[in-house]
């Protein structure tokens, strides 16, 4: 279901963007965020980052917690509403406010027009730097060999698949090798690693041996959760391959720490 | 701990299955891609097939009785059952009526979902399974694993040991060929000679009131030909309105279940045989089969109607490829089995199965008519967190964590303790194990967090 | 209430409009196929793995017999010929043959005349009647098709008769199989193994 990604590039480039991060990145990884704003400023935006944002609603939504992911998604809309465009560094927590909170909200005629306007302006962030700002980054070199895995909700729910590997092209010195079944599951699936974590291992394992017969430096993705979950799996395996989110390299980061470097 | 989990943890272990799995759905998944790449705008396709189904579906009561008035006509007898056990016993008791000792099935999902063949055990009617998978399976006293391939859990030394325990006069060559071979001797005679046969429906046809079968061995019409007495048991969403429409669901169908274009063979029966037939029953029964399907239109469940059984959601189920069938514990497994069997067992006892999901989307977009699966699981998930259903840690889980999100303030605080926390249990970068999170560590490291968050750093940044 | 009442009572919901459910099949989505070419079509998917059949062409009823014969010698098999009772068949000679007028449970070969052939995936069409039984076509070891050149259409859509149905109408697309056991493919599960078209190309078709 490629159902909200009919983006146009608007001629005018939107300037006032409010970035919401993502409990996850947030949390465990906030320089995925930095990288975020990194690339929007150099792509002529500027970055806001509002005070009220703390998680979309994703964890209630997908358990079943309609009331409280009706909360979160309330709280969050009122967050991000005053601001042009929201830009978030995550398939599922874009997807889930793209597609879901009209969902969510479909009963409440007070907040149904709301929770469609935020959803009207919510991007991917590589979605929205390729399609709606037509840029690309200049001046990025990395010399690396790298495989892309397509995370399910931005591949699926948001039709992210040509636009990180675009952003990737220009990178200098960065080759990508495909990964086979690179849009199949990693086996995170948010609570679903928890609640079920024999499946979850069998579907992460089949996935880390697919990533390292890459031959691959380097694994790339556009949500955090899958990188954790592949990440951590690689190095419990003992693999040499090191992950970051996409959007690290092509702000220029790629020479960070890569996840689980953490000083 | 549950009996899904136990079944899964078992299925997890088991190495043959694996091979099992990858050569049946792991085959059917590389097919059916080039299927549909041959295949001029499949995507349209889908789009009408879902079209097709949704306009019967509102219209369900007129075209079933459309589809009555012209099997009567055609001198068939139409029986209405609202529930299985209905169902099973009309199948019985038209069995009795005929004097039937022995029947011949091929292969139906739904006489499965029914249970029918221990309906026709208790009744003392013996029953010749004439699908080689159905076959197999009824030597081993097990229930089908695979809609389209129900023996998939089997490797052929498991076949070939039953056959050679089983058969009249087994294969002495061990190779498949051989094996079916055996297969084809062993059943023939029974198969001919039964009293009555009983098939599934895959197309009702409103419009002529024929039933519509697909089979790749013939075995459907070798058990449905010679018999006196046709049963056909249906579920009631399997009517389209005419030829042309099941032609069009005929072509999604196979290419999404195997990846051919078709099967090999495509049969319409309308009503018994007509005077100068060589051939044919003298009595066709058509069992019309609710069991649940109503409710299911009229609670939100109205798109799993659609459903054609290709398997195609099983065969791309990152979770199906990894457990198997037999693990979802009902008669239907995968994607669709996952939203049908707390519809047709309740959700109490099935509340695993719209669990045990990834939520990845992958099953909705090879399903040949868009049937929303991720959504009508999301739909149960909410139903058992209404009902109570789920683990009260995760209850308690997930409501301190919503809590403290509806509290920005208190958030960044909390959120601010742990990744200090979270420091204590790393090494070099990487926690090996965590309290609360002995799920994720278990099989995998997680990467530490800096030691203060974005929105923390972000504000030292900007001084605010 | 019975069952049906009940059921029918939980589906209450407006009439279906043809018009409707009519303009679900405009401009269907579907393989192409060369209609200027359809013979060439169809016996080109007669030979893909999937349905493997043999062919040979004929340009007379007074051939059949000889082509069936010189196909039978070819895989081994005696002239026995299991023959539908169909009066197109009758100027035949059949004299070295063996005939069978019905088939026997291991019966080695039977013909059967289709009155179709669509070109879209390589299926023959068939119907019951009193002059085409139906058991006969799945009993058979080698089954054998007689299908006028002429008859071959281009799609499905062409295969179904208008108007009232026979008992029964099928398609025949390649020759029995199954991958029941580990997704591998056998041939002659419970069906034909063998499926031999012969295709008859003269102006004046099977009448």
């Amino acid at each position: 279901m490629v159902s909200n990604a009919g983006i146009e590039a608007p001629r005018i480039m939107t300037r006032n963007v409010a970035l919401f991060v993502t409990c996850l990145v947030d949390l465990m990884r906030p320089r995925i965020g930095f990288a975020a704003i990194r690339a929007l400023e150099a792509a002529g935006c500027e970055v806001v980052v509002p005070d009220g944002q703390t998680c979309c609603g994703q964890p209630a939504l997908n358990s079943g917690d309609r009331d409280h992911a009706a909360a979160l998604a309330r709280q969050t809309i009122e967050a991000l509403e005053p601001y042009e465009a929201v830009v978030v560094p995550s398939g599922s927590c874009a997807g889930t406010i793209r597609c879901h909170y009209p969902e969510i909200l479909e009963h409440d005629p007070q907040w149904l027009p709301r929770a469609q306007a935020v959803a009207a302006k919510t991007f991917e962030i590589m979605s929205y730097l390729d399609e709606v700002c037509g840029w690309k980054p200049e001046g990025v070199a990395l010399e690396a060999k790298a495989t892309y895995h397509d995370s399910c909700s931005g591949l699926r729910e948001l039709g992210i698949k040509a636009q990180p590997r675009r952003l990737l092209k220009p990178i200098e010195g960065l080759t990508l090798t495909p990964l086979s079944g690179e849009e199949t599951c990693c086996g995170f699936g948010g609570t679903f690693c928890v609640k079920y974590p024999s499946i979850s291992n069998a579907i992460t394992a089949e996935k880390a041996d697919a990533i390292d017969a890459t031959g691959a430096d380097i694994l790339l993705a556009g949500d955090l959760g899958c990188l954790m979950n592949m990440a951590g799996k690689l190095h419990r395996n003992g693999s040499k391959v090191r992950a970051y989110h996409a959007i690290e390299l092509i702000a220029g980061m790629g020479e960070g720490p890569a996840i689980g470097e953490e000083p | 701990m549950s009996a899904f989990t136990d079944r899964a943890e078992a299925a997890l272990t088991d190495r043959l299955l694996k091979i099992a799995v990858e050569r049946t759905a792991g085959t059917a998944e590389t097919k059916r891609a080039a299927a549909v790449a041959a295949f001029p705008d499949f995507e349209a396709a889908r789009t009408r097939a879902a079209a097709i189904k949704d306009h019967v579906i509102a219209h369900l009561g007129a075209y079933l009785e459309q589809f009555e008035a012209n099997a009567v006509a055609a001198g068939a007898r139409v029986h209405w059952a609202s529930t299985a056990d209905e169902a099973c016993r009309i199948v019985v008791d038209i069995c009795k009526a005929a004097g039937a000792k022995t029947v011949a099935r091929s292969k139906s999902m739904l006489g499965e979902e029914i249970g029918l063949p221990h309906a026709l055990a208790e009744a003392g009617i013996d029953r010749i399974e004439t699908d080689l998978a159905e076959h197999i399976i009824q030597l081993a006293h097990e229930r089908p694993s695979h809609i389209i391939w129900p023996a998939m859990h089997k490797t052929r030394e498991q076949v070939s040991a039953l056959f050679k325990a089983r058969h009249r006069s087994p294969h002495e060559e061990e190779s498949i060929a051989a094996m079916a071979e055996s297969a084809r001797r062993e059943l023939r005679a029974p198969m001919l000679g039964a009293d009555v046969g009983i098939s599934g429906a895959n197309f009702l046809i409103a419009d002529t009131g024929a039933v519509c079968t697909v089979t790749n061995e013939g075995n459907a019409e070798l058990s449905l030909v010679p018999p006196r007495v046709h049963i056909v048991t249906a579920g009631i969403e399997k009517i389209v309105p005419s030829m042309g429409h099941a032609i069009h669901m005929l072509r999604m169908l196979a290419r999404s279940a195997t990846g051919a274009a078709l099967t090999q063979y495509t049969t319409f029966y309308t009503g018994p045989r007509r005077p100068g037939d060589r051939d044919g029953p003298e009595e066709m029964h058509i069992v019309l089969v609710d069991n649940g399907r109503t409710k299911m239109r009229g609670e939100g469940l109205a798109e799993m109607l659609r459903c054609i059984r290709c398997g195609a959601c099983l065969n791309h189920c990152v979770v199906f490829r990894q457990i198997g069938g037999h693990a979802y514990g009902g008669t239907y497994p995968g994607p669709m089995g996952s939203v049908l069997t707390p519809a047709l067992d309740g959700l109490r006892q099935s509340r695993d199965l719209p669990q045990a999901c990834t939520l990845n989307g992958k099953c909705q977009e090879v399903c040949p008519v868009r049937i929303p699966l991720p959504t009508l699981l999301r739909g149960w998930r909410e139903k058992s967190w209404r009902e109570g259903l789920e683990p009260t840690a995760m209850r308690l889980g997930l409501g301190v964590w919503v809590w403290a999100a509806r509290r920005p303030r208190l958030y960044r605080l909390g959120a601010a303790i742990a990744v200090r926390a979270m420091q204590l249990f790393a090494r070099r970068g990487w926690i090996a194990t965590l309290p609360f999170a002995a799920g994720w560590t278990r099989h995998r490291d997680m990467p530490k967090p800096a030691r203060q968050t974005f929105m923390a750093q972000y504000r030292k940044e900007r001084g605010k | 209430m019975s069952a049906r009442a009940a059921i029918l009572g939980r589906l209450k919901g407006a009439e279906p409009d043809r018009a409707e459910a009519d303009a679900l099949l405009i401009a269907l989505e579907r393989p192409r196929v060369d209609e200027g070419a359809l013979e060439a079509e169809f016996l080109a998917r007669l030979t893909l793995p999937s349905i493997s059949a043999t062919h040979a062409v004929i340009d007379s009823m007074d051939a059949l017999p000889s082509a069936i014969a010189r196909y039978l010698v070819q895989q081994g098999q005696p002239l026995t010929l299991c023959l539908p009772p169909d009066p197109r068949l009758s100027g035949c000679d059949w004299s070295a043959f063996t005939l069978h007028d019905s088939a026997a449970p291991d019966e080695a070969a039977a013909l059967a005349i289709a009155r179709k052939g669509i070109a879209e995936t390589g299926s023959l069409i068939f119907e019951t009647s009193a002059q085409a039984p139906m058991l006969p076509n799945f009993l058979t070891l080698h089954h054998i098709i007689l299908l006028a050149a002429s008859d071959i259409a281009p799609y499905l859509e062409d295969a179904p008769l208008p108007g009232l149905q026979p008992r029964a109408h099928y398609w025949i697309t390649g020759v029995s199989g199954t991958t029941d056991i580990e997704g591998t493919y056998v041939r002659g599960a419970h069906g034909p193994r063998f499926q031999h078209v012969i295709l008859l190309r003269q102006r004046r078709d099977v009448a």
